[in-house]
């Protein structure tokens, strides 16, 4: 059962219900869920609220997990909002085997660490890659074009980031 | 040859696993060696990367290294307006293209709190169909390639021709269509797209005998599929699974059925599940997929309701061409939306929509702008490979081409 002391907000965005935890009692809270029949974990991913002016964010990283019960087919969202240089959140991959490849997707597009992760490597982009692309500062379009007539980066700046 | 495969999850399943060590002793006396299956493999249906420790000829560990597709899909969707995106998602799952039009638009209309009117519904219906039998298609074909029925591609690809010349019909698009938009369609049906539609529904379900003939019964596919890659209906619920590899595992999931988007509600089907198990269970489940598709399009094409296929809201859509001519009003309208494009409330949304894989899905975020703030995919190729190292456990190595043919996976969906 998950305790309301768990629980920092809750709400309806668009039909879908969220809760909101703190980020250091996400894996409790997840696990909680988990044995309130939240048996599968749709996805896993992250928001960054960089310059984002639509309301006033906790945090820069919001991490999202998406859970259904099978047998009552209800979803609830879980959000957590980290920060930090690296941003660090406790891994869930033992509790939501499919959160083993979004953890490492999510460490690889945002550079969310994910304490207690078994394997966490860059899985889309090459390992030696520098950089996160899915962060609002990194530029569309900021990698090098190798061989490209000019040898140059074709660098696009971000937008009012 | 199955013998030792299908007994229990192990915890380690998914969760990263190392790579033999020289020296490393197997049951055969023999020493574990690492090999690299693909990424250039024909077999692996374009660019997956397994590394795999064999003991002798059978697979002890297996990991795959994905993301040699990826295009940043994501990324980009964040840099394009709202009507847009739309034809971003037509390229991650290239082979289900409407299917994804279709949860990015369910996704966007939640946003902004708009209902698409009835024909709209059914021809996103019929469209995502069609869909599903084309992507059925080429699997079809290519399986049937891989397990040594070369016959099978010509005859389905047959099919799947006349799937894309409807296509080009409707949308003028063979395969990228951006045919499903927020707010309604693209077009509405041309009286010859419906033609050609009746005369295949008409037609299809003689043409899937024709594939049943070919491979159900034939002893060379069954005995490179039956008992193959096993994955119990728990483990496949644990391990995410969705679509054909859920209810080849014999659990009835269907997001049609299970939780209706688009007036599936309204349509009669079965949801197909087999207890086998195994790639010839997952087989099963796709021909009787493909006829229970043939099925909902007969119905839908029979009950197709007249009215508008597009939302009547300048603020989203652009007014029709002829307007432009007359009312000063609808320049205006035309020319905000393709300069600047609307406005989204901000909030998240996350619409989840069956493709011929699984839960395909989309998650939008809106700050209030012109563009997204995020879009994320959730795809089902992603997921569905996560088992790939449980079906795979103790067969041998030339089985892992039918286990990874029947996971149908596109790697454009795993990559992104």
């Amino acid at each position: 059962m998950i305790v309301d002391s768990l629980i920092v907000d809750r709400g309806v965005s668009a039909g879908d219900a969220w809760i909101t935890v703190a980020s250091e009692n996400a894996r409790d809270a997840l696990s909680a869920l988990k044995g309130d029949g939240y048996q599968l974990l749709v996805f896993l991913t992250c928001v960054d609220h960089l310059a984002d002016q639509s309301r006033d964010w906790p945090a820069r990283y919001e991490l999202l997990y998406q859970l259904r019960n099978l047998e009552t087919r209800e979803q609830l969202r879980v959000r957590a909002f980290v920060d930090g240089d690296p941003p660090r959140i406790d891994s869930v991959s033992d509790l939501f085997p499919p959160a083993n490849w979004d953890e490492r997707e999510t460490y690889d597009m945002f550079g969310i660490v994910f304490t207690g992760h078994p394997d966490l490597t860059r899985i889309l982009m090459p390992d030696d890659w520098v950089g996160h692309p899915l962060r609002r500062d990194y530029p569309v379009g900021g990698e090098v074009v190798e061989f490209s007539e000019e040898h140059e980066a074709w660098r696009t700046a971000p937008e009012k980031a | 040859m199955a013998d030792g495969a299908g007994e229990s999850v192990s915890s380690e399943i998914g969760q990263g696993i190392t790579i033999a060590k020289t020296g490393e002793p197997g049951a055969f006396g023999g020493e574990l060696l690492t090999i690299n299956f693909g990424p250039h493999h024909p077999s692996t249906h374009g660019v997956l990367r397994l590394i795999v420790d064999l003991d002798g000829e059978q697979v002890r560990r297996l990991k795959p290294v994905i993301g040699y597709l990826h295009t940043g899909i994501e990324k980009q969707a964040e840099a394009l307006r709202w009507q847009q995106v739309v034809v971003v998602t037509d390229r991650h799952d290239y082979l289900s293209p409407p299917i994804n039009n279709l949860a990015y638009a369910l996704a966007v209309e939640r946003l902004l709190g708009v209902d698409v009117p009835p024909r709209a519904e059914a021809l996103r219906v019929i469209m995502s169909e069609l869909t599903r039998l084309s992507s059925h298609l080429v699997w079809l074909g290519t399986s049937g390639i891989e397990l040594g029925a070369s016959t099978m591609l010509m005859y389905c690809f047959r099919e799947r021709d006349t799937i894309l010349d409807m296509n080009e019909e409707i949308s003028g698009f063979r395969m990228h269509t951006s045919y499903i938009r927020p707010g309604g369609v693209m077009a509405d049906a041309t009286p010859r797209f419906l033609e050609m539609l009746d005369r295949f529904i008409a037609k299809m379900p003689s043409n899937i005998d024709e594939y049943e003939d070919l491979l159900t019964m034939n002893p060379i596919f069954r005995s490179r599929t039956i008992g193959i890659g096993r994955l119990p209906a728990e483990d496949a619920k644990v391990l995410g699974a969705t679509g054909p590899m859920l209810r080849g595992s014999g659990v009835a999931w269907d997001l049609r059925r299970s939780m209706p988007y688009s007036g599936y509600e309204n349509y009669d089907f079965e949801v197909a599940t087999s207890d086998l198990c195994d790639c010839y269970g997952r087989y099963l489940v796709r021909i009787k997929e493909m006829r229970e598709a043939v099925k909902i399009l007969r119905q839908a094409l029979d009950r197709l309701p007249d009215g508008p296929v597009n939302i009547d809201d300048r603020k989203v859509l652009p007014p029709p061409r002829e307007e432009l001519e007359t009312s000063m009003e609808a320049v205006i309208h035309h020319f905000k939306l393709f300069t600047e494009g609307y406005t989204v409330p901000p909030g998240d949304v996350y619409v989840a929509v069956e493709s011929g894989r699984g839960e395909n899905g989309c998650y939008v975020v809106s700050d209030g702008t012109h563009k997204p703030r995020r879009v994320k995919f959730r795809a089902a190729s992603f997921v569905n490979l996560q088992p790939l190292e449980r079906m795979a456990m103790n067969h041998m190595v030339a089985d892992m081409v039918a286990i990874i043919g029947t996971a149908d996976a596109v790697l454009g969906d795993v990559d992104r």
